[in-house]
């Protein structure tokens, strides 16, 4: 305090107009704004890539005296060039809820004790120790998030695939962006997008599939509408379910019945053919076709397994199984009119338009999303808009390090930082990098996300480490897992920053420190890397959750493995990392060079950024002429036919209504950060179900009145909003899921993509009840 | 130089170069603002047009701060319009829709229309907003199309949990390094390159409307104080500086 006080009467003695400034406005008491005792000048300004989405918009953090006061978007970033959203700007202020975490926490008998952390480590330690002596390595599983930094991720697959011998490692990725991840390696051999943002900038038409930008990716949005009003022919397509602010901001918006995108994207394809806009020179030199296995599932059941297995075809093959596909059949399913699929299709079939997709959760949350993935490659491929400025099917991630952290980490149960555990290969460059011998890493992946909460209901996983994520907000069919976390015999940890219903199944509690209070790296959509420094000391005894599985690992007995002093370890970590991304297809920029810059796009080679891969004026790692699609072996990109299947669960007389769920601009996520914004919190204090007007009047319910939303799962009494943020078809009610006061995935189902097991929360029936 | 509160908000005394249209400053000057506040509502004085600019106007280079944004909303500014004032808007109102200063508003009005456009039809013009019986005041960025990607309407005042939030002061007026000199520009210049959409006109707040709008080149007297340290020579820099 004694140095506070100092700097503060120094930073006063440098201007000395200063010191009389308060008496000029009397009465005047900023509002809401609590005054901290300094002037303005003294806030010093550091970079960080914002705490949210998978934007990675660059900030630039205000600190004085130690605390963040102020954020202003990094004009010098590429990614939002000096704009954020309002989560954005009012970021910082997540750090300093007064329900702050800073104690570690041991429940007995029921009731939280706070403890000193290192014992509290003790007793992890302890706990796994005992759990795999009585249950096997496999009884172990730590369960991390798109929003862990990259070595938090990295330290987790170490220490339980190298170290421990398990498997057990998933994040809760897996719900967000596996069905992008599977379709990349189904159709390019090689995960996250060829493009990057910079395509905003030069394309002439945006179709965005089943993703409300204005409120979801809101800075790249304005991106858009910034290219449309500096080009007046740029237009916007929104192809959605629901009504929302983008569908208001587009040109045409254009609604299709829920999981009939996968039967217009092949409508699209139909009419590209028909029409003769197939691009010929791309399609013989840069392309395959194949087909894979149909009626595939949908996982409701315990232990449901699935291996999809490819089979070439000709284009004789795929224009045949087009047939099916005709507009005027697809109008039947889709409730697309036959018009609006020939409009689409003219604009990616016209040679002269540049055409960027978007899409996020509407895609891959669906329980075909590998399917609806290829389907959209499909079109971009026959077309040959691809790997082009402004030609780009682009797969956005919802969490700041989903592709930083999980995808490239690989922190999921089948994956290595390099590779898969299913390869030898793969298994020996990770023993060699770790140090570890090579039978300790297992060949078999062990569970998926959701396969993992049944195997903890089951009793098969009795010690499970959760961090930086709320599963018992986010699981869908979430009353099962709950259930099972709090049956006897089980242990569960959480790393948290604030008391979330995660936290209240808790056995122990780690306080631990968030974004800026300790050094980290995230990696965006657009395969970029940011880095940030410890900005603010993280408060009480939280801390670096990195650091906290390296204590706990070394009392397991693998100092060997971690033996980096806390001053240098992320760094160390860093360096360690990237050996096994040594290639010039995902080499990583050097430490010292992230350090500098508000991130880097990787490849990184000589000292180069890559901005689209696949196309050798860009990418130094394509070696062929035209585009190298150097991820399948056959350098070619794989065209899939993949047939229209219906959604898990659809309205029935019983159940009629959809049921759709999703976010809004004001939350991230479960809110357990944005709801500790005052002013985010003001601006959306709660969830709603929005209903159709006419649904509303048929079912008797006013604006602000209350209906029970009833599945075969659960069910939960919810205030109506009526023409509000979005407004659902006739036949949809829709439900942020971001209010742990209304546990909407109780209601929702948990079938998956059987490829990529990412779970749909975008569909189940459900039938409506005035309250 | 800026005006300070204590002040009255409609004083003619400092305000030099508004000579050109001292019948009119006059009257502001002995009217009660309520008869100011009535002359507007009979004759609503707005901006000739919105200044958003149009795909020709869009700078080739984003110069200094972007200074063409300032210098094109001074030439499609009504005289009339930049020398009206109204004292009803205060900084007090100003910071209690802030987080810290510089954040972005919260909107403190009823929201009827859905589409985004509707925000700039009023705020990127101004002028009297019959609706709200006040003065609207002017987006210094109105080329930016999606206003509710950052500014949201609170639906409540009740907090989830407490806050423990702290933010600097916000800056200080009457900062001239001399007396009677121009004081420097306290905030950053990100977004809010047109200085004329807040700091004039009888949307703008009253302590910070300047008294000699008709001066159009701002930052020819008002410069950006980016550190509150003194020069100090050093070494490496002048060993850099022969090295160039």
């Amino acid at each position: 305090m004694d140095m506070n006080r100092r700097s503060f009467i120094k930073s006063l003695a440098l201007n000395s107009a200063l010191t009389a400034a308060a008496s000029l406005f009397p009465g005047v008491t900023f509002g809401n704004i609590l005054k901290q005792d300094l002037p303005a000048g003294s806030i010093a300004w550091k970079k960080a890539p914002c705490r949210f989405c998978g934007t990675g918009c660059g900030l630039l953090i205000g600190v004085s005296e130690n605390r963040a006061v102020a954020v202003k978007g990094d004009p010098s970033s590429s990614v939002n060039k000096g704009l954020c959203c309002v989560k954005g700007y009012h970021s910082v202020q997540i750090l300093y809820g007064k329900d702050r975490v800073t104690k570690a926490l041991v429940k007995k008998n029921n009731v939280f004790v706070e403890t000193p952390i290192q014992e509290a480590l003790d007793l992890i330690a302890e706990k796994m120790r005992s759990t795999i002596t009585a249950h096997g390595k496999d009884a172990v599983a730590v369960y991390g998030s798109g929003q862990w930094s990259i070595t938090e991720g990295y330290t987790a697959s170490k220490w339980f695939k190298g170290c421990i011998g398990t498997n057990n490692v998933e994040a809760n990725a897996r719900l967000c962006m596996s069905s992008a991840v599977t379709g990349f390696m189904t159709s390019f051999g090689i995960d996250e997008p060829m493009g990057c943002y910079e395509d905003i900038d030069h394309a002439d038409v945006f179709i965005t599939w089943g993703n409300n930008m204005a409120e979801m990716h809101p800075v790249l949005f304005s991106r858009m509408l910034a290219n449309r009003k500096s080009k007046p022919h740029v237009k916007i397509i929104d192809f959605a379910t629901r009504t929302t602010r983008s569908s208001e901001a587009s040109d045409q918006s254009i609604l299709f019945k829920p999981q009939t995108d996968l039967a217009v994207a092949n409508a699209i394809c139909y009419e590209i053919i028909h029409n003769k806009w197939v691009n010929w020179d791309f399609v013989n030199k840069h392309v395959s076709f194949h087909k894979g296995k149909t009626n595939i599932g949908y996982g409701t059941e315990d232990h449901f397994a699935f291996q999809d297995q490819a089979e070439t075809v000709d284009f004789k093959a795929y224009q045949k199984f087009l047939e099916d596909y005709t507009p005027e059949k697809v109008e039947k399913i889709s409730g697309v009119t036959a018009r609006d699929i020939k409009y689409m299709a003219a604009l990616y079939g016209n040679p002269d338009l540049k055409v960027t997709s978007f899409w996020c959760m509407g895609m891959n949350q669906h329980t075909r999303g590998t399917w609806i993935n290829n389907l959209v490659y499909n079109i971009h491929l026959l077309t040959g808009k691809i790997s082009t400025p402004g030609n780009s099917p682009f797969s956005l991630t919802g969490q700041p390090s989903a592709c930083g952290t999980v995808r490239e980490v690989g922190t999921l149960t089948h994956a290595l930082p390099h590779g898969v555990v299913t390869n030898p290969k793969d298994r020996e460059m990770a023993s060699e990098i770790w140090q570890v011998p090579v039978e300790n890493i297992p060949a078999k992946p062990t569970y998926h996300t959701v396969e993992m909460f049944r195997a903890l209901d089951r009793g098969d996983i009795r010690f499970m480490w959760i961090q930086v994520t709320n599963p018992m907000v986010t699981m869908p069919n979430l009353k099962r897992y709950r259930d099972g976390a709090l049956k006897e015999g089980r242990f569960i940890v959480v790393s948290e920053i604030y008391p979330t219903p995660t936290y209240d199944v808790a056995d122990v509690v780690l306080p631990s420190a968030l974004w800026i209070e300790r050094e980290g790296f995230f990696g965006n959509s657009e395969r970029r890397t940011q880095h940030f420094e410890q900005i603010v000391p993280p408060p009480g005894d939280a801390m670096c959750i990195t650091w906290q599985m390296i204590e706990v690992a070394r009392r397991m007995g693998f100092e060997k493995q971690f033996p980096w002093p806390r001053e240098k370890y992320i760094e160390s970590l860093w360096n360690e990392y990237t050996r096994f991304h040594d290639d010039p297809r995902h080499r990583m920029a050097p430490y010292q060079e992230l350090k500098k810059r508000p991130g880097v796009q990787w490849p990184f080679v000589n000292g180069k950024e890559t901005r689209w891969r696949f196309n050798p004026q860009y990418d130094p790692a394509a070696k062929q002429e035209g585009f190298d699609f150097y991820g399948n072996e056959d350098h070619k990109a794989w065209i899939w036919i993949r047939p229209y299947e219906p959604a898990a669960e659809s309205p029935d007389s019983e159940y009629p209504f959809w049921l759709n769920t999703g976010r809004v601009l004001e939350h991230w996520h479960t809110g357990s950060m944005t709801r500790r914004v005052p002013i985010l919190h003001q601006a959306m204090p709660n969830s709603y179900v929005e209903i159709h007007p006419d649904d509303a009047i048929h079912l008797g319910v006013v604006n602000g009145g209350k209906v029970k939303i009833i599945s075969r799962r659960g069910s939960i009494v919810m205030t109506v909003s009526i023409n509000g943020r979005g407004m659902p078809p006739r036949g949809m009610v829709f439900v942020p899921f971001f209010d742990e006061n209304y546990l909407i995935n109780e209601v929702t189902l948990d079938a998956f993509c059987p490829i990529s097991k990412q779970p749909d929360y975008k569909k189940c029936a459900v039938r409506l009840e005035r309250v | 130089m800026m005006k300070e509160n204590n002040q009255h908000p409609h004083s003619i005394d400092q305000a030099g170069p508004g000579r050109l249209f001292l019948v009119f400053a006059g009257l502001c000057a002995v009217a009660l603002p309520l008869i100011v506040l009535s002359a507007f509502s009979n004759e609503p004085e707005s901006r000739t047009g919105a200044i958003i600019q149009t795909p020709d106007q869009t700078p080739k280079h984003a110069v200094d701060h972007q200074a063409q944004s300032l210098f094109a909303a001074f030439s499609q500014t009504t005289t009339a319009y930049m020398d009206g004032s109204s004292s009803d808007r205060t900084l007090n109102e100003y910071y209690s829709r802030r987080q810290y200063a510089g954040s972005p508003p919260f909107i403190p009005h009823a929201l009827t229309a859905r589409d985004e456009k509707g925000c700039l039809t009023c705020h990127a013009k101004g002028g009297w907003a019959k609706e709200f019986k006040r003065y609207t005041p002017v987006t210094p960025h109105p080329e930016k199309a999606a206003c509710r990607q950052c500014h949201v309407k609170p639906l409540t005042e009740e907090l989830f949990v407490e806050t423990g939030w702290q933010t600097v002061a916000p800056p200080l007026l009457g900062r001239s390094h001399l007396p009677g000199g121009p004081p420097p520009i306290p905030h950053a210049l990100q977004m809010r390159e047109n200085c004329i959409a807040c700091h004039l006109g009888p949307g703008a707040v009253t302590p910070i409307r300047v008294e000699h709008p008709m001066r159009g080149n701002c930052r020819q007297c008002h410069v950006p104080e980016t550190v509150s340290t003194l020069f100090k020579r050093s070494t490496e820099a002048s060993e850099s500086a022969n090295i160039q």
